[in-house]
């Protein structure tokens, strides 16, 4: 020791017992605690919902949040020789940190939302609190030579407040997408290079050359004032201008934060040169400074190369970076040099407890900075887990090393240091580890066989399902296929915000960024699969999903089954029953449509010249179409598309098809345009087989044509049917003609047994326009004012027919089974073109003006459940 | 209030006073005789204590509780059969099979003590209080019927 003493090194030589050393003791036990809880979520990992945030907030908001409470205090009372705050005052900062971080890691990875606000809140509180103590403190001492460290520490407070309430107004997912991304990387740069950053910054001044064991450098202050006038602004400039998404001005905050940090170390050079790290405190205490240098240069070149929206994204892969090699060394290096003294209990037990935690420090810290590049860089995975295995060993081995310390102090302490007392540790740790084992067997013992003897499903299909995360929603919410599909999931994140889905079976996508895609493939389907995003909160929020085998027979054995898909229902109720005006029970009219959707073209072309029409129509059934915003599902098609092609000729033209089935089971064709017998032309053929159907349009008329076989309900009602559009004599040409065939949709597996009790009951889940609920709302149809429309309709049922009407824009003409109803000339005008299931017409309008006109079946709750489209008016 | 729900309540009354007199010796008694009395009187202290707590165990809690429990077990239409079942049955199972256990482990603390093997003792008595609240973690994990 030289003449300029250190205080902190004073305070905390070893010497007889204080009563300050229990408390900090007991303090650094939540620290240790919180330390051994991270341990444990990495090695959870997957098993926990939302892991990465766990793993990153029980780490920095648990162990360090807790580190820096006690110990910045700590060193402003010995710092500035002020009399120690209020002893309830800490703990009750300590103890309302930690309720308040349970209740953050509870609210944000498990919970409602509520809870984890207002923990951000009581944190922003606490943190407050913590700078008025640190300024009262250094109001009420005497002018010295360490008075600048407090800056630091304040302004490290400030920080935390600010991303604190950063997070909880991320924790309450107010507008998502974009402006998610940019609070996030705000949240994120503020706590870490703030709350962090800046307390190692202020605490190296004093701290390293303890360890170093040697004094303090000249010009010390010099640096620290400036170093504090660069940082402090320029990461308040670079959290506000990433919040508000000004890249360079974040840029340029970050650098005047880089320069200083880098003024405020520079006096830390000299005090290496006079003195060489020697202990394994030093070390690892330097080697995260490094890191930090390295993570402070990285960032820079990430925020000055994206966009604000991205670099939350960007600064992902930083994290372990950061957090192992950065904030764990700091805080591992710091407890190495601390503990011991703060463990006291003599002389001779500081040694002993020294030598202790630094036992293999340099295999340790070699491993963990081995460890920290194959975390940060892209390698491959096992070289990845070695990464990790490195770094959680060597984190690993220290909280084995301090507890074991910890304990010893503690049995030191009851028996009056005597080794009897320490002996006598064992028995009681035998006893529990004997309690538990027995207590653990018990309760295997009782789970045992609870899930029922395990189902094992041969694979009997396979089925491609698009799913759509955006907006909080996964689309679509539930997926029904029959029990031993082998689904194969394509995942979009249509999202400006990251998403992932993870199923409770373990298969994940990665986290995607806005547009990228990833394929999950499942095992064959046996029981129901729940699915979720891990990303923090959103589970909550509502981004959950639910796979349901749909033989709804065999699962009404058991009445556990059938409230499970009681449950799936009412979780997709849940899901999507709220959001917008235009939601129908299950459907969300207003969620956007699947990339690379386009609409049924429903323009309709001029019947071709010729009275011989040759047609081929080939079944597949198994097209998946988008049948609703963002819902695909297997459908059973004419041609491929819902409705089939349109066939059209004036009346005495003949037709002949070549029917071809091309499907996966028996399949017919009835056109109502023709007169045959139906014995011959209407008859079931099995998959492969062919026939040929010639018929003689005699009548005028929109004809509906469909699937022959039995049960027509369910065929029909699963997309196999068309329109034959046979013009009457003398029909005027018109600027636009367009053709909507209406019907219902069912949502469900084609044939399942929940589908089709729907279809038998008449409970559609809604009604579409060219086999697409609100497809036209998101592709409206166009014309232009003045011109005359021609809107041909067939109403395709199977069970409800429709009472077309265009908002805004009264018919002229109607035509309906073969008859005017309204002529052109005629005075009268219709409001409603009405068909029953199976009959079409067509009605005429002319729009008056430009403007957006709904066309909608005006029985209203079909409107509302997808029978609605739009016209979009341009001017003449 | 029928008189199942006296006998659920002597059941449950036995258990806590159990468990609890167990907790209470440990957390409470031991630690204040360690630290205020001198190894003689601790000693005795100790060894009365556990005399008369094995005396309520064998002449009160057993009796109570295994009367009760096969009570309670017959008039649910528990059988040897449906131990064996997945769900109710296994995780009673469970429960009697951690009881013995713990009844095994008390035994063997009085034996231990009674022998001077401190230490062993120790361990006994730690181990039998963690598996009897192991045994009202089942007792609670049992499903309502």
């Amino acid at each position: 020791m030289t003449r300029q003493e250190i205080p902190v090194g004073v305070r905390l030589r070893p010497g007889p017992a204080r009563p300050r050393a229990s408390w900090h003791l007991r303090a650094n036990a939540i620290v240790v605690g919180w330390l051994g809880l991270t341990l444990a979520t990495a090695l959870a990992g997957d098993a926990l919902p939302a892991p990465r945030w766990l793993l990153v907030h029980v780490f920095l908001l648990g162990a360090v949040s807790t580190a820096i409470l006690i110990w910045s205090e700590h060193f402003a009372v010995a710092l500035l020789r002020a009399r120690a705050p209020a002893r309830h005052g800490s703990l009750a900062r300590l103890a309302l940190l930690n309720a308040a971080t349970a209740a953050i890691l509870y609210g944000v990875a498990a919970g409602p939302w509520q809870p984890a606000v207002a923990g951000a809140a009581v944190v922003v509180a606490v943190v407050l609190w913590h700078a008025y103590v640190l300024v009262t403190l250094l109001r009420r001492a005497l002018p010295g030579r360490f008075g600048h460290v407090i800056g630091w520490y304040v302004s490290a407070a400030v920080a935390l407040a600010a991303g604190g309430a950063l997070g909880g107004l991320l924790a309450a997912q107010p507008g998502g997408g974009v402006t998610h991304e940019r609070l996030q990387a705000a949240h994120a740069e503020a706590n870490v290079l703030g709350w962090v950053g800046l307390t190692v910054l202020g605490t190296l001044f004093t701290l390293w050359p303890t360890v170093l064991r040697t004094r303090m450098p000249d010009g010390t202050r010099r640096a620290s004032r400036i170093g504090l006038w660069l940082a402090a602004p320029g990461l308040a400039a670079a959290v506000g201008a990433l919040a508000a998404g000004w890249r360079w001005a974040a840029a340029a905050g970050l650098v005047l934060y880089a320069a200083g940090a880098l003024t405020a170390l520079a006096p830390l050079v000299p005090a290496v040169r006079a003195r060489r790290p020697h202990t394994g405190a030093a070390w690892t205490l330097g080697a995260g400074v490094v890191w930090f240098e390295v993570a402070l240069a990285a960032n820079l070149v990430v925020v000055a190369t994206r966009p604000a929206g991205q670099v939350a994204a960007a600064l992902e892969p930083l994290l372990p970076l950061v957090l192992a090699g950065f904030v764990a060394q700091v805080l591992l290096g710091s407890l190495l040099h601390l503990l011991p003294a703060v463990l006291g209990g003599g002389p001779v037990r500081f040694k002993e407890n020294a030598a202790l935690l630094e036992r293999g420090w340099k295999a340790r810290l070699a491993a963990l900075n081995l460890g920290v590049p194959l975390l940060a860089l892209p390698v491959p995975e096992p070289l990845r887990l070695l990464g990790w295995t490195l770094v959680l060993a060597a984190v690993a081995a220290f909280v084995l090393l301090a507890v074991l310390a910890l304990v010893r102090s503690r049995t030191g302490a009851d028996a009056d240091g005597t080794r009897a007392g320490r002996a006598s540790a064992w028995p009681a740790v035998a006893g529990v580890a004997a309690g538990c084992l027995l207590t653990a067997g018990a309760v295997v013992v009782s789970m045992t066989g609870t899930g029922g003897p395990p189902v094992t499903v041969t694979a009997t299909g396979a089925r491609t399902v698009e799913v759509t995360l955006s907006g909080m929603k996964v689309r679509p919410a539930v997926i029904e296929a029959p029990a031993g599909t082998v689904l194969t999931l394509r995942v979009t994140n249509a999202d400006a915000q990251r998403h992932d889905l993870r199923l409770a079976t373990g298969e994940r996508t990665p986290l995607l960024g806005a547009g990228e895609r990833a394929t999950l493939t499942l095992a064959p389907l046996a029981a129901p699969v729940d699915g979720w995003c891990t990303v923090a909160g959103h589970r909550a929020a509502g981004m959950t999903m639910r796979i349901v085998p749909s033989d709804a027979r065999s699962e009404a054995r058991s009445e556990a089954r059938s409230d499970v898909q009681a449950d799936a229902r009412s979780d997709a109720g849940a899901a999507t029953g709220h959001g917008g005006h235009a939601t129908a029970g299950g459907l969300d009219l207003a969620a956007p449509m699947s990339p690379g959707w386009s609409p049924y073209d429903a323009a309709l072309d001029p019947a071709p010249g010729g009275t011989e029409h040759a047609v081929e129509i080939r079944v597949d059934d198994t097209v998946v179409w988008e049948v609703a915003p963002g819902v695909r599902q297997r459908v059973w098609t004419f041609d491929g598309t819902v409705p089939g092609p349109v066939l059209r000729g004036k009346v005495g033209d003949v037709f002949t098809v070549t029917f071809v089935n091309g499907g996966t089971t028996g399949h017919g064709i009835d056109f109502h345009a023709g007169a045959n017998a139906p014995d011959g032309v209407m008859r079931t053929i099995e998959p492969g087989e062919r026939l040929t159907y010639r018929f003689r349009a005699g009548f005028a008329g929109a004809w509906l044509y469909h699937c022959s076989t039995m049960p027509m309900s369910q065929h029909i009602a699963n997309g196999m049917f068309g329109a034959v559009i046979i013009d009457p004599p003398g029909l005027p040409t018109v600027d636009r003609e367009y053709l909507l065939v209406q019907s219902e949709l069912h949502l469900g597996e084609p044939g399942g047994d929940a589908q089709v009790a729907k279809i038998r009951e008449g409970r559609p889940d809604g009604w579409m326009f060219n086999g697409t609920a609100a497809g036209y709302d998101h592709a409206p149809l166009t014309a232009r004012a003045g011109e005359r429309v021609r809107i041909w309709v067939v109403a395709a049922g199977p069970s409800s027919g429709t009472a077309l009407h265009v908002v805004g824009a009264p018919f002229d003409t109607v035509y309906k089974e073969g008859a005017y109803q309204v002529r052109t000339d005629d005075p009268g005008g219709a409001q409603v073109l009405d068909l029953a299931p199976a009959q079409g017409g067509f009605a005429e309008l002319v729009f008056p003006e430009p403007g957006t006109y709904p066309v909608v079946d005006h029985t209203m709750r079909h409107a509302e459940a997808g029978a609605h489209g739009l016209f979009r008016v341009g001017a003449r | 209030m029928t008189w199942w729900a006296v006998v659920r309540f002597l059941h449950v009354l036995a258990a806590a006073l159990w468990v609890g007199g167990q907790l209470t010796v440990s957390l409470v008694v031991l630690p204040l005789a360690r630290r205020q009395l001198d190894d003689r009187l601790r000693a005795q202290m100790l060894t009365a204590v556990g005399r008369r707590f094995g005396v309520i165990t064998a002449a009160v809690f057993l009796p109570v509780q295994l009367a009760t429990g096969v009570a309670i077990a017959l008039h649910k239409g528990v059988t040897w059969d449906s131990l064996a079942e997945p769900g109710y049955g296994r995780i009673l199972a469970a429960k009697l099979l951690l009881f013995c256990a713990v009844m095994v482990a008390a035994a063997l603390h009085g034996w231990a003590s009674g022998a001077g093997r401190r230490a062993l003792a120790r361990a006994l008595a730690i181990s039998s209080l963690i598996g009897s609240i192991g045994v009202i973690l089942l007792a609670t994990a049992l499903p309502v019927t």
